[in-house]
């Protein structure tokens, strides 16, 4: 009973109190669990992202003796398979051409043989690029190797066979190759280095006609497969999917009673998903994490500040004879009234934001994680709203007098951790930390070859944790420290201000040092977060812009087709379209670096790093210029992979002959260039080695001067520029743009949309700036309004009393700033490396949005100018008001 | 009226109400009077009456609803008041952060002194009212009586000519009230200033000459030499 009376006191006289605290309550539950809908609806998108691209969902080859009638049966009937048809690889000697009176011979192949529909049901596998889309195909690759096209005729050497030939309908490519060949039952680590260089694709009919015999002689050279479509329905998250459909997987072999195994490209493609996933949730507990913590203490700040009220409500209940447990009972329930309230608001927040923000209301994937998210948020301000509220009426409630549980002005002693060093500590133990992460390569999801389940390296968070933790203590410690001894320092900074009451605004300062140095470190741990949280969203964001343009090459790539002859020349066609900056032609060729074919790419040195923005990342051992600069002052020089450096333990300057297809004879033949450095990215190269050399030089080497692709920077927008040029140029080449590149990048975290992350936190970031400087300023001031009152009583004119608030709002804002800046630059930096794995390609230097962090300082500063000119007004009006209490 | 002596706060019609309509409180009725230079004025009466309100009005503190509240001798006001006019609250009402010296010479240098000079001539006041020990305390580290002593130092640190006190026993026990104003007095006497304190303690204010009755926001001449009605 009393407990109700109290709370319906407690709503009706101090109101004011209790939703501050509910409010800071609300703004740690609204945050941790609008994560949660991030959680739930990147997990969803990634799922999504990760099945969209996967052409073939299932390949089930049929082991020896087999038969694959039984298993395609077998397979069709499996619960969950949508569509199932038969795919037949036979392993050739060899592939010649004679076009235009050259012959062309390649070395092994293999042929594909494709049932009639596939291209339809298997939409992804093959991508039309000249003639007829079904018949007999050549691999794009292929097609090059022997300048055969639709029309020609292209022999197929079989093994111990006759030679049969065959007349070309079409040339495709094959994006998804490597799963295609893969090697299926394969242990991981045994699959091939890369798809078969000479494939020739053939109906299922011919095939079986060709190959028939083959099988019937040399059974190891023809496999026969299975190719299905599961039905897909997958749960959202993406470790629940890879689970579900992994072991669907393991169920059709069982009942293939070991006669077939599959080839997962579905789970695959999952694992790499719940890969990311795990990052996602990494990405919660570096950047969310903290701003929990940091809305907690504001909340802490927050009840604080009406202690001293508290205090005397407590004393005088006392000394009505109220016992000590039942007081603390009394305070339990304000503090779960608090915790309540907070906990509903910010449940109720999350999911308006989560759906503004990311189109879901949901705190998780699954209902039970949902139910968990919503639980374990709700639950964290339960905690706080404890913490807060109950636990400091608690230790006061055992306090003997009002007397002694006053709040200390005059003379804190030293923090005990002080003493003991624990910031310096702390500090140490993050950089050791950071040291031990980065032996490990800054991996932070742990998946070992072989290894079926994965798991987050948590011990890696420790190191921003402990950095944060102990630059604040840090902060603490040199805040006390000039407070306390600075006195000097403080008169002089406050005589613009204070003029000839500067003495004793130091000596009020300084006194008061306990209060302003715990506002400082609040305001510096808030800015630290919020500079972090930035620097690390726009670092990310410039690194998928970056991934973005590795895979597109330019604001507009124009790929020209295989064995089209367009020259440099044709850059001059596309410069005049408006919005075109510039026209970069970029030569696309093929090159064997010994037995293994590379793409080679011959660039223009003096134009190309400012037209494709070639990054520093992309090379090993200088910059992107002095690369390229290299390459400008050596023509015969070429950049190589760290893989074809290692194989063939190549040193700066040494020779390195490469075989390269001439474009009269079409023969290859060996071209001497010299090896200067090692390239790691290239805009539109592939993932495995390639090579860069000077387009001069290899197109005096070969007699050819054509390119491959048109690398176009604008100044409009992409896809509108490239609109334009798919005008002008018709179907005989392919136009992409970077903003739909951006949206089809799907190969790593990328693909996660942070865009609505990254706005939820930097929106909270802003709003904990401002609660950080104005309202702690303002509560604080709000304390001292008694003492400005007096002074006001004895004389204080509003300019002198303006003085002793604006001093404190200056220390307090100066100091949390420059504090917050050092500790959000360190934190940005240590984030950026242990996050390494986010990252494709890692970046070469943060990114600072100059535009957020300005804004986020004009916030805090307007926070305060509000907080402190509301304080000068309430200060002047407060005198006679005051007075009342002072009587 | 004493002839010949200057007149160093006057009410003409002063009167002050709180709130509005039904709710409004009449504190103080129209009041005329004035305290003249080298006075010793005991203005009682019980709790509620108004008499806190009328030192309030004297001291400039608060602005009347009706009526004027002038200081003819002291000069032009500064702020709420004429400089020469000091004032001792009931309750603590020393700034926490600043210690006693500090506190002492807080008024001077609102009022524009040298920080050196206001500082050692608070020392010197505390010295004479033999609270040297106590400069360097802070509030909080000086009883209920130490700290109203060190509120009358401040006060004769300024050197008032008018000084205005509101209840400053009221939180004392008897014997450290009346040391209390015995030092009010005695700083009274040492400036030529005239005092005005408010108390509902007969004893307090039978050491004060003058007496002034307030009754529900009136005020009635008791054992008065000066002219004051309502």
């Amino acid at each position: 009973m009393l407990g109700l009376t109290w709370l319906r006191g407690l709503l009706t006289r101090r109101p004011g109190r209790l939703v501050a605290s509910a409010a800071g309550v609300a703004v740690a539950v609204a945050l941790l669990a609008s994560l949660g809908v991030f959680l739930a609806a990147s997990k969803s998108i990634m799922t999504r992202r990760s099945v969209a691209d996967v052409a073939v969902d299932w390949q089930v080859e049929a082991q020896p003796g087999a038969d694959p009638v039984n298993i395609l049966t077998g397979v069709r009937g499996f619960a969950g398979v949508e569509r199932a048809l038969p795919v037949g690889f036979a392993t050739i000697v060899g592939l010649q051409a004679t076009v235009a009176g050259s012959t062309q011979t390649t070395g092994p192949g293999v042929v594909v043989g494709l049932p009639e529909g596939y291209p339809q049901v298997f939409s992804g596998e093959l991508r039309d690029l000249v003639g007829a889309s079904s018949g007999v195909l050549l691999a794009q690759q292929t097609a090059a190797n022997l300048h055969a096209g639709p029309g020609d005729t292209v022999t197929v050497g079989r093994a111990g066979l006759p030679r049969v030939s065959v007349r070309v309908d079409g040339v495709v490519d094959l994006p998804q190759a490597d799963s295609l060949f893969q090697k299926v039952g394969a242990p991981p680590g045994s699959q091939p280095q890369a798809p078969p260089d000479n494939v020739l694709l053939v109906p299922a009919g011919r095939w079986h006609a060709l190959f028939d015999p083959l099988a019937r002689a040399r059974p190891d050279l023809v496999r026969s497969q299975v190719h299905a479509r599961l039905a897909r329905r997958l749960p959202a998250d993406p470790a629940a999917a890879y689970t579900s459909v992994s072991a669907a997987a393991r169920n059709l072999e069982a009942r293939l009673a070991g006669a077939g195994l599959v080839g997962d490209n579905l789970g695959a493609a999952l694992a790499a998903a719940r890969s990311d996933a795990l990052y996602a949730q990494v990405l919660f507990v570096f950047l969310g994490l903290p701003g929990a913590v940091l809305a907690g203490l504001l909340t802490a700040a927050v009840a604080g500040a009406g202690g001293e009220r508290r205090r005397r409500e407590q004393a005088l209940l006392r000394a009505r004879g109220l016992a000590t447990g039942r007081l603390v009972r009394l305070a339990l329930a304000e503090a779960a009234l608090v915790g309540v309230l907070g906990a509903a608001a910010g449940l109720a927040a999350a999911l308006a934001i989560g759906y503004l923000a990311f189109g879901t209301a949901s705190f998780g994937a699954t209902r039970l994680a949902a139910a968990g998210w919503a639980g374990a948020a709700a639950l964290a301000g339960l905690v706080i709203a404890g913490a807060t509220v109950a636990l400091p009426a608690r230790r006061d409630a055992r306090t003997a007098t009002v007397h002694a549980a006053r709040q200390p002005v005059g003379r804190p002693g030293r923090p005990g951790w002080t003493r003991l060093g624990v910031d310096l500590w702390l500090l140490a133990a993050a950089g050791v930390v950071f040291w031990l992460t980065s032996r490990g390569g800054y991996q932070l999801v742990l998946a070992p070859e072989g290894v079926p389940t994965i798991s987050v390296n948590y011990w890696a968070f420790a190191g921003p944790a402990l950095l944060w933790t102990g630059a604040g203590l840090l902060a603490w410690r040199l805040a006390d420290a000039a407070l306390t001894r600075g006195r000097g320092p403080l008169r002089w900074a406050a005589r613009p201000l204070a003029g000839g009451l500067a003495g004793t605004v130091a000596a009020t300062l300084s006194r008061q040092r306990r209060l302003l140095t715990r506002s400082l470190v609040l305001v510096a741990l808030t800015l630290a977060f919020a500079i972090s949280t930035a620097v690390f969203n726009s670092t990310y964001r410039q690194q998928a812009e970056v991934d973005a343009r590795l895979t597109s090459g330019a604001d507009v790539t124009v790929t020209e087709p295989p064995g089209a002859a367009v020259g440099p020349q044709a850059a001059a066609q596309l410069a005049g379209i408006p919005g075109v900056r510039a026209v970069e032609p970029l030569q696309h060729r093929f090159a064997y670096v010994g037995s293994d074919l590379q793409d080679l790419y011959g660039v223009r040195p003096a134009t190309v790093v400012d037209a494709t923005s070639l990054q520093d990342a992309y090379f090993a051992g200088g910059t992107a210029r002095a690369l390229i600069g290299r390459l400008a002052s050596q023509p015969d020089g070429v950049l190589v992979s760290a893989e074809t450096v290692h194989d063939f333990q190549l040193q700066p300057g040494d020779p390195l002959t490469l075989r390269l297809q001439d474009g009269r004879t079409k023969a290859y033949r060996p071209v001497r260039f010299r090896y200067l450095g090692v390239a790691k990215e290239f805009p539109t190269a592939p993932r495995d080695s390639f090579l860069v050399a000077n387009a001069g030089y290899v197109a005096t080497a070969t007699g050819s001067d054509a390119v491959g692709a048109l690398l176009v920077d604008t100044t409009a927008p992409p896809q509108t520029v490239a609109d334009q040029i798919r005008a002008r140029l018709g179907l005989q080449a392919q136009v992409s743009d970077i903003t739909t590149t951006r949206q089809v990048v799907g190969s790593s975290l990328t693909a996660v949309d942070l865009a609505g992350l990254t706005r939820l936190e930097l929106a909270f970031a802003l709003l904990l700036a401002a609660a950080a400087t104005g309202l702690v300023l303002a509560l604080g001031l709000a304390e001292r309004r008694r003492t400005l009152a007096i002074a006001g009583a004895l004389g204080a004119r509003p300019r002198q009393l303006a003085a002793f608030v604006w001093a404190e709002a200056a220390v307090v804002t100066a100091g949390g700033l420059a504090a917050g800046v050092v500790g959000g630059w360190l934190l940005s930096a240590m984030l950026v490396k242990v996050l390494t794995g986010v990252f494709d390609p890692p970046p070469a230097a943060l990114s600072v949005p100059w535009a957020y962090l300005v804004l986020t300082a004009g916030v805090a500063l307007a926070a305060v100018a509000v907080a402190a000119g509301g304080a000068v007004r309430a200060s002047q009006r407060a005198v006679v008001r005051s007075l009342r209490e002072l009587t | 009226m004493t002839a010949g002596r200057e007149v160093l706060v006057r009410c003409d019609g002063v009167a002050r109400t709180f709130g509005e309509g039904e709710r409004a409180i009449v504190a103080v009725h129209g009041v005329d009077c004035a305290v003249l230079a080298g006075e010793r004025i005991a203005v009682t009466g019980t709790s509620g009456s108004g008499k806190s309100t009328l030192v309030h009005l004297l001291a400039g503190l608060d602005v009347p609803t009706h009526g004027t509240v002038s200081w003819p001798a002291l000069g032009p006001r500064k702020g709420l008041r004429p400089g020469p006019v000091a004032v001792v609250f009931q309750g603590p009402s020393l700034l926490a952060p600043l210690d006693a010296v500090e506190n002492v010479a807080l008024p001077q240098l609102l009022a524009g002194a040298e920080e050196a000079d206001a500082l050692a001539g608070a020392r010197r006041v505390l010295d004479h009212l033999g609270l040297a020990e106590l400069a360097t305390r802070l509030p909080e580290e000086l009883s209920g009586g130490q700290q109203q002593r060190v509120a009358v130092a401040r006060v004769l640190a300024g050197q008032p000519r008018l000084i205005l006190a509101d209840e400053p026993t009221g939180q004392l026990d008897h014997t450290t009230g009346t040391a209390v104003v015995q030092a009010l007095l005695e700083a009274a006497g040492l400036l030529g200033a005239a005092l005005v304190l408010t108390t509902h303690d007969p004893a307090v204010a039978g050491l004060l000459p003058v007496r002034w009755t307030m009754a529900d926001g009136r005020l009635r001449q008791g054992r008065a030499v000066s002219s004051c009605s309502a």
